[in-house]
């Protein structure tokens, strides 16, 4: 059973009287469990795609299925819903908010969920802190933490709900060859801990290796996809 | 709902600078509407107490014909009794009146004194001293000497001393004309002064004994006016009957005319007016106060754009988005409605006491009104600046709040 299933997705972005095809014609079907990369040159539609499994803009044509509904025809406050309690992000720069300190930040996330009590909470997020290995720091402000501290925060953040995905845009590009590469293995442990579905784009070959499925996009087409063990 | 808050709380000490300044703007407007609240009150109030206390009384019993002559200060149409009730007999009754606390007696008179250069024109008050120390707040303004008691005897204001050239002490004959319209003359000692920042009684006002006035002016037993004092001015209206009703009892009803301070003022009613009037002042002073929150609420959207896409990335609604910037905004607001409302109030309560000098402003307008006013310091004026602080300030982070919310995430979260 597919957790994604993309039919003919399109999506043309329209700049002035300029239609700008950023997506034309994606096929695909992403199992529970994957973890996956988009790869692909700068422009190549990788956030475009991920921003339409991710339920953060509409599609022009085609279908998007998730979780096995149809989320062609949801308003953008049932998007939201949809973003609230399945999905979870992490961005390229972070975003984790200035003012709370890493547990509140990664505590953010399921305060829109009202369905933790107070201790609860606190020990979900403490025991999520500890497994990327902040378990010291869930006091820091992200103005006190490194680059790859604050990612790992915003891994933890993504993954305190217990989404059934993860989508990741460049997780990696504001970080060193080494932090990227144990930002990934967190990941990975990740992945195959609480068989969270993972999905993350990069242009770094790098990067790629870490995948078992690659998925090559090229001019908003998928050019290439293929599994690994 | 509580987490926003707690969000929004830390969000202010984002930008320091700018959210002092913001909480400053919406500080000083609610401080100057608790200043001018107060001052507007204070005014009314001082105004108030004037003419209850040198005019109306609480209510003022006078004869029908001498509404139209108090001017000329006739002395053919005074109060000297009603029916077969003498005049004591009718003060003893009224003070009986339920709700009356006392009945203070009047006869105006005009009086002049010759100086060398000069016939000083004056207005001479019959009062009996002890009552009128007990109603007015003469007692204070009584900068040397006593009222007057008994005999042939007054007391003057600072300024017209001045004009007559005389001192506490000295004897001054004034010349008058009685109620047989015969001109006579008569010497006292001056007992007392009074230094008052109101021109009647630093200039005009000369009091004498009124035995002694009654006596020199033949009118024994007869004032020109009764007032009333009541339990509670604010009453006065609902004692009014009583007295009506006891005058026409005795067949007093054409005679007298019976009124009440809170009828018959045009200047108070406009001064009730013009608080209307002021409160829509107040409100533009807070909007325009307001627009500096605004301006740092788009500041804050700008900058923090990245952050509201991350937010409704995870779910965020667009409703929640607004609220946490409203919050934002209405949290400086209650800041700086709380400091500003304090800091007017510390205002107001120091210059209840030493008051607040205008009389620049008033040099040449003749009313009766105090040219320094003592601003009333009440909690009421502080709520209600605090109230209009915060409500309109809020209101108004809606705009910026709103666009906040109109974001589209995946532009939000758009790297550059
Ligand atoms: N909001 C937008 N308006 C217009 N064109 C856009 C917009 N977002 C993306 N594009 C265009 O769509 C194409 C794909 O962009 P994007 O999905 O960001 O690629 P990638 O993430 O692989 O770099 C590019 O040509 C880009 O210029
Ligand atoms: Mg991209």
């Amino acid at each position: 059973m597919s957790l994604i299933k993309l039919r003919g997705l399109e999506k043309t972005y329209q700049q002035g009287k300029i239609a700008v095809p950023a997506l034309r014609g994606i096929d695909l079907e992403v199992e529970s469990g994957e973890f996956t990369t988009i790869f692909g040159p700068s422009g190549s539609g990788k956030t475009t795609l991920l921003n339409m499994i991710g339920c953060l803009d509409k599609s022009t044509a085609g279908e998007i299925i998730f979780d096995e509904h149809s989320i062609n025809d949801l308003n953008s406050k049932e998007l939201a819903e949809v973003r609230r309690y399945n999905l979870g992000f992490i961005f390229q720069s972070y975003n984790l908010i200035p003012v709370l300190t890493a547990f509140e930040n990664v505590e953010f996330a399921i305060r829109l969920i009202e369905k933790h009590s107070k201790k609860e909470r606190r020990e979900r997020v403490m025991s999520l802190l500890e497994e990327v290995g902040l378990g010291e720091m869930a006091d820091r402000r992200p103005n006190e933490l490194s680059g790859g501290q604050k990612q790992r925060v915003a891994i933890a953040r993504a993954l305190i709900k217990e989404p059934k995905l993860v989508l990741a845009d460049e997780p990696t590009a504001n970080l060193d060859s080494e932090t990227s590469k144990e930002v990934l293995e967190l990941m990975e442990e990740m992945n195959s801990e609480l068989n969270t579905t993972f999905i993350f784009s990069t242009h770094d070959p790098q990067v790629m290796d870490y995948a078992r499925r690659l998925i090559e996009i090229k001019d908003g087409k998928i050019t290439n996809d293929q599994r690994r063990d | 709902m509580k987490f926003l808050m707690n969000i929004a709380f830390k969000n202010m000490f984002r930008n320091k600078l700018r959210t002092i300044v913001s909480i400053l703007a919406i500080a000083f407007a609610v401080m100057i509407i608790v200043f001018a609240r107060g001052l507007i009150d204070g005014m009314i109030e001082d105004t108030y107490s004037l003419y209850i206390h040198y005019d109306t009384g609480h209510i003022k019993i006078i004869d029908q014909e001498y509404e139209q002559k108090e001017r000329l200060l006739s002395l053919q149409y005074t109060v000297n009794g009603v029916g077969n009730k003498s005049f004591s007999e009718m003060k003893e009754d009224l003070n009986n009146l339920e709700g009356i606390k006392m009945v203070i007696p009047r006869l105006k008179f005009g009086a002049a004194v010759s100086t060398e250069e000069e016939l000083v024109q004056m207005l001479a008050w019959g009062v009996v001293g002890a009552k009128e120390l007990q109603f007015t707040n003469l007692e204070r303004q009584l900068v040397e000497g006593r009222m007057v008691k008994s005999g042939r005897e007054v007391v003057m204001g600072t300024k017209l001393l001045a004009k007559i050239n005389k001192s506490v002490g000295e004897d001054v004959t004034m010349v008058y004309t009685t109620a047989f319209s015969s001109f006579q003359g008569a010497t006292f000692e001056i007992v007392g002064k009074i230094e008052s920042n109101l021109p009647l009684l630093n200039e005009q006002l000369v009091f004498m004994p009124l035995d002694t006035a009654q006596r020199l002016l033949y009118l024994n037993n007869e004032s020109t006016e009764l007032l009333l004092v009541t339990n509670n001015r604010e009453q006065a209206n609902e004692y009014l009957p009583a007295v009506k009703n006891y005058l026409e009892k005795n067949g007093g009803a054409d005679k007298y005319l019976a009124q009440s301070w809170k009828n018959g003022n045009s200047f108070i009613q406009l001064l009730e007016v013009s608080e209307t009037i002021y409160n829509f002042v107040y409100l533009f002073l807070v909007l325009l106060s307001s627009i500096v929150v605004i301006n740092t609420l788009v500041m804050i959207v700008k900058e923090r754009t990245q952050e509201i896409g991350m937010m409704s990335a995870l779910g965020l609604k667009k409703k929640e988005v607004m609220l946490l910037f409203m919050l934002e905004g209405s949290a400086m607001a209650v800041v700086g409605s709380f400091f500003g409302a304090l800091a007017g109030g510390a205002l107001n309560y120091y210059l209840s006491g030493v008051g607040f000098d205008y009389s620049a402003a008033f040099e040449d307008i003749d009313v009766l009104m105090n040219p320094i006013i003592y601003p009333t310091f009440k909690i009421e004026h502080m709520l209600f600046a605090f109230a209009i602080g915060v409500i309109v300030t809020t209101l108004t982070a809606i705009i910026p709040a709103r666009r906040a919310a109109k974001l589209d995430p995946t532009e939000a979260l758009r790297e550059i």
